[in-house]
């Protein structure tokens, strides 16, 4: 979508685009020309078309998700797991996770096995998170570093 | 006064440059799979997914490397065919590994995250009304998986499609020219119908259409180890293109997919022969041999 300004016949520029708000984003655009400013305000069909295409919009591109949805990928981020099929994830929780006092032992992660986490699509990093941690557990590790991505990627994957 | 197309660029949403940037991503994900098949119909219930993954298996028997992309979304059943229900996605250095399942074939499919206890969903702000939007969806969600998982050196990536013409062609679109489609049927009016109309759908496009497979094309009984006749149907599906093969029911199959288990003792079957001859066939078609 471009907007023109048609007395300066000139392309107006993306501005700003405000924080989804009830399933609406506000993006405002200016004339290079004449300064003259106008917001295009979406409705919820609108914000989630955009949305369903997987893209940001803005020059920072400000995720065109509404508010909800913005949370749930900051808690993703935060490794907190609330992406959208987080709800619907099995829990992992073999024996070999557990303590003998029935807690599960827990297990740090490096800076550098964190980032290639973070790296994957969030739908999938809670099940990525939980059953490397169980993998690490059941080599009696307590970190997840490279070398236990490696070995796990060698054990689980093509 | 200038029109859309004498504008540069797409006013600054970035919403173009990011859509080219998926699909560049894409491009690079598959670029080392030689073939990339689609194993459709249009009829659901007909053993596409069970033809996928026994296929697999033929051309994994050969030595082929292999995937399976369960691209059912709504209905993914190969997870729990293929023994990777409870697969554990491993994030490489920039992709996520594939699981693989014991027999060395690749598996990608939702059943692996989401329990059969639940549907798919995905959050929306425009709520009640997803079907404006579902689709749109659910094929980011396919390019994200397309552009995320490690699909390594391929000489096959089977795509398991969803049910319905209308998704069989908009598969088509997405996953371009250079995919060949494999149709399934059963030996009824009803299917070979709708069958038809895929076929009908994709003629209209560039991709290959390699032919169809008859399935359930009888019951095979193991106590006497003969073919009977499953379908009241004595004509023979006339789709206008070639017919891969034909492979008749059997219950211990269905019931090692239930299981998840490989079926060993299929092999010498008919039904073992017949999908080891339509994956032979398939090979001989596409003029691929297995990777030095």
């Amino acid at each position: 979508m471009k907007f023109l300004c048609v007395p300066c016949d000139s392309p107006m520029k993306l501005q700003t685009v405000g924080p989804p708000e009830r399933g609406s984003l506000s993006v405002v655009y200016t004339c290079p020309e004449c300064g003259y400013e106008i917001a295009m305000l979406t409705n919820a069909y609108e914000t989630q078309i955009v949305q369903s295409l997987g893209v940001k919009i803005g020059p920072d591109r400000v995720r065109a998700e509404g508010a909800s949805a913005s949370q749930a990928d900051a808690s993703a981020e935060a490794g907190e797991g609330r992406c959208p099929f987080t709800a619907m994830i099995p829990p992992m929780e073999g024996e070999a996770q557990r303590a003998p006092t029935g807690e599960p032992i827990p297990v740090r992660w490096t800076a550098a096995a964190e980032a290639r986490l973070a790296n994957i699509p969030a739908f999938v990093r809670p099940m990525a998170r939980t059953g490397i941690e169980r993998f690490a557990r059941e080599r009696g590790a307590v970190e997840v570093d490279e070398k236990i991505l490696d070995a796990a990627r060698d054990f689980f994957g093509m | 006064m200038k029109s859309y197309h004498d504008i540069a660029g797409d006013g600054g949403s970035g919403v173009l440059e990011q859509v080219a940037e998926q699909r560049t991503r894409i491009a690079d994900g598959l670029a080392g799979v030689r073939h990339l098949v689609a194993v459709g119909s249009g009829k659901g219930g007909v053993g596409k997914s069970t033809l996928t993954l026994y296929l697999a298996g033929a051309l994994r028997d050969r030595g082929l490397r292999v995937a399976i992309l369960d691209a059912d979304f709504n209905g993914p059943s190969q997870a729990r065919m293929a023994g990777v229900q409870r697969a554990v996605f491993v994030p490489g250095t920039s992709k996520v590994a594939l699981p693989r399942t014991a027999t060395g074939i690749g598996v990608f499919s939702m059943g692996s995250v989401v329990p059969e206890s639940e549907s798919v969903e995905f959050e929306s702000v425009a709520h009640g009304d997803s079907h404006t939007w579902r689709a749109t969806r659910e094929f980011a969600l396919l390019g994200e998986i397309l552009g995320s998982f490690d699909w390594g050196t391929l000489d096959l990536l089977i795509v398991d499609l969803p049910p319905g013409s209308d998704r069989t062609v908009q598969y088509a679109d997405f996953l371009g020219p250079h995919a060949s489609f494999l149709l399934v049927t059963i030996p009824s009016q009803v299917s070979r119908g709708v069958v038809a109309r895929s076929v009908a759908a994709l003629s209209k496009r560039s991709n290959r259409l390699l032919g169809y497979v008859e399935n359930m094309s009888g019951y095979y009984c193991r106590d006497c180890n003969a073919i009977k006749a499953l379908f009241d149907s004595r004509e023979p599906s006339d789709l206008g293109i070639p017919c891969l093969g034909t492979v008749p029911f059997d219950p211990e199959l269905a019931r090692h997919c239930d299981l998840g288990i490989p079926c060993a003792s299929f092999r010498e079957t008919p039904v073992g022969l017949a999908l080891d001859q339509i994956a032979q066939r398939l090979l001989d078609d596409l003029g691929t041999e297995p990777r030095r």
